[in-house]
């Protein structure tokens, strides 16, 4: 096997260490993944900037497909057909920052402003819907779940409609439609009743299911039958969740990842079910001397998060993994400056 | 928009009260060596310009801690303060949502409910939004990290622990404002008749001082960082607690909550609690704040010349006053 480079993550993270492979196949899980067509969109920090980065699944041909220096942004969703990608772009510093949801397509090009003191969008499986969160007032906060009512917005009229629940919907973050298009999940905090749960929302109706498990920030499968979610800070789970029965509930838990020394956040399943990314880095609340950041839990939207990085982890491995006991191959880290990347997104490149 | 910084009292004219004779005094090893001038203490009744209940407390001397409590409440020492203006009752969702913040609390049936799952962080904005909702200075700057207090801006902030224990015993001397652990339900919030929630601020009978809620309810977040040993060597006069350390470091909460038990409300009882800060889903459920703001004798003194005193009880907030 020929090594390209080998490279440790800092101690701070464990002890790690990840190979890549190069451009012999060679069995390697960096060699699996560099043959597969998904790629990889995630924010990161770089030169005073939040900018949004485009790469291979094995972290190979990174582009920054922003590049702006007046503007962040961040938390990148693409669209299931791999076309567009919407986001958020925040202006300004601090209590005066406005963050707004905008679209774009998947190479950069023809950004379009979907609305101002929104958050948190993602895609219907029409590939042709956003849905985003209004935020709870104009003026801004940092709190994910700072956020009330649903709003669809339709990229091809530009128009937008609200969930026809959407009075009733408080403090919810981080949203993701079901393949299917009749389910919403999304973790609410301090509202609607709840001190904190995972939801399933009905895409076009008042039903509410809680899904009855810990934790924060749901993932659905293109395939629509599973879900991860962060089971606490250190842990994420993949578990089976039959989204066509009349309610839907968790099945069996077929997968965790845990990683006691370090958070664990922002999970995300590829297109073809067989990987899983996420964030990882240490504790911290931020960095105030860099602008566009905030100080709050650095796995937040818009706290800059120092040695956080990309990793990509392959669902073939038995029931867990645990970072801090991992063998090389058992996961790949498609980022390594530790420049805050996270909120990966997977899609199938066109 | 702005509001202005008129202040309008309640007290009655010219009414001194004679706090000292309601005084019962234990006979704990603290009272026999107190030299306090808190029994002295005349409160003020007010309502802020953005409508809040406060009472402005003329400083004052008293004896902090306890020599028979926790080591961490020992020694019992002699504190001098400052005036300051103290809430009447624990920030509410009402409160909070006036403020446009993310109410994080877990019990949102009631408006007048005391805000809970509050980051320590979290209820210093609440203070620098009331502070510019009244166009006063705020205390925290928002642009350095850990968000320091500035303690001559003329802003709302956190109490620090020893404004906090001088508001809460309003001139007692022993475990409680009201004297002894039999009477604390008819002031308290707390396990043995909280039903295991929060309830709404004033449903109980407030302090000597009229304060509402000092004893349970939710436990309260000082400014000071928690540190066992700090009475030890407290200044004596207007102690901010100890400096904080890199990193986050535990800040002291107060006077129990709908969870704690009769000991944990006690006056002089401390804890302390992680800010909460690095944690986005923050939810200590028993974790509120009220909020105190500097005012000179001076200040007060013009502000009553300004501002003859009257009568501006609100009959929707006082109605379940039950003092």
């Amino acid at each position: 096997m020929r090594l390209v480079f080998l490279f440790t993550v800092g101690i701070s993270l464990g002890v790690i260490v990840s190979a890549r492979a190069g451009d012999d196949a060679d069995g390697s899980l960096a060699a699996s993944l560099a043959t597969l067509s998904s790629k990889l969109v995630y924010e990161s920090y770089v030169e005073n900037n939040w900018e949004l980065f485009v790469c291979s699944a094995d972290g190979a041909d990174r582009v920054n497909l922003t590049n702006t220096s007046d503007q962040h942004e961040l938390y990148p969703q693409v669209s299931p057909d791999g076309r567009r990608i919407c986001f958020i772009v925040d202006q300004g510093q601090r209590r005066q920052t406005v963050r707004s949801v905008w679209v774009m397509d998947s190479d950069g090009t023809n950004r379009t402003k979907v609305a101002d003191y929104a958050r948190q969008p993602c895609w219907n499986p029409d590939s042709k819907t956003i849905l985003y969160l209004p935020q709870e007032y104009e003026k801004f906060n940092i709190a994910d779940h700072f956020t009330k009512g649903i709003v669809y917005y339709d990229v091809d009229s530009k128009t937008s409609r609200p969930h026809p629940n959407s009075d009733k919907l408080h403090h919810l973050y981080n949203p993701s439609f079901s393949a299917n298009g009749k389910w919403i999940a999304s973790t609410v905090h301090a509202g609607m009743g709840y001190q904190h749960a995972i939801l399933l929302i009905e895409a076009e109706g008042p039903r509410i299911i809680d899904l009855q498990i810990g934790g924060c920030r749901p993932c659905l499968s293109s395939d629509g039958q599973r879900i991860s979610w962060g089971e606490n800070d250190h842990t994420i789970v993949v578990a089976e969740l039959d989204l066509t029965a009349e309610s839907p509930s968790i099945g069996e838990r077929l997968f965790q990842v845990r990683d006691a020394q370090n958070k664990i956040y922002h999970s995300d399943l590829s297109p073809d079910g067989k990987f899983l990314s996420l964030s990882r880095g240490p504790e911290g609340k931020g960095d105030l001397t860099k602008p566009g950041t905030h100080e709050a839990a650095c796995e937040m939207v818009g706290i800059y998060a120092s040695n956080w990085d990309v990793l990509v982890i392959p669902l073939s491995l038995d029931e867990s993994l645990d970072l801090n006991d991992a063998q090389p191959d058992d996961f790949l880290a498609v980022t390594s400056d530790g420049n805050s990347n996270k909120e990966s997104d997977w899609f199938l490149s066109r | 928009m702005k509001i202005g910084m008129q202040m309008v009292s309640r007290s009655q004219p010219g009414g001194m009260v004679a706090f000292a004779a309601l005084v019962a005094l234990s006979s704990t090893s603290c009272v026999q060596r107190t030299d306090s001038s808190a029994v002295d203490v005349e409160p003020h009744p007010l309502v802020t310009a953005s409508a809040v209940d406060m009472v402005f407390l003329p400083g004052g001397t008293f004896m902090m801690g306890s020599d028979d409590g926790d080591d961490d409440e020992q020694p019992c020492h002699q504190v001098k303060l400052s005036p300051f203006l103290i809430d009447a009752h624990e920030v509410t969702h009402q409160m909070f949502s006036s403020a446009e913040l993310p109410n994080p609390s877990r019990w949102q049936d009631d408006p007048h409910k005391p805000v809970e799952s509050v980051r320590w962080r979290d209820a210093k904005i609440y203070c620098n939004e009331r502070s510019l909702l009244e166009g006063l200075e705020p205390c925290y700057d928002e642009s350095k990290p850990g968000l320091p207090c500035n303690f001559e801006a003329s802003g709302y902030r956190l109490p620090t622990e020893a404004e906090w224990e001088f508001a809460c015993r309003a001139g007692s001397q022993g475990d409680y404002a009201c004297g002894t652990s039999d009477k604390l339900k008819s002031y308290a919030n707390y396990d043995e008749n909280s039903g295991w929630e929060t309830e709404p601020v004033r449903s109980r009978k407030p302090n000597r001082w009229k304060i509402f809620g000092m004893h349970g309810n939710v436990c309260e977040w000082c400014q000071d960082v928690y540190d066992p040993d700090f009475y030890q060597a407290s200044p004596q006069r207007d102690p901010h607690g100890p400096p904080a350390p890199n990193g986050d470091a535990k800040r002291v909460i107060r006077g129990g909550s709908w969870k704690a038990s009769a000991r944990m409300c006690r006056s002089s009882f401390r804890q302390g609690q992680r800010t909460g800060d690095t944690d986005a889903c923050f939810a200590t459920d028993y974790c509120g704040f009220r909020c105190v703001r500097r005012m000179t004798l001076e200040q007060w003194n013009q502000q009553q010349q300004n501002q003859p005193s009257a009568d501006v009880t609100k009959p929707d907030r006082m109605a379940n006053n039950s003092s």
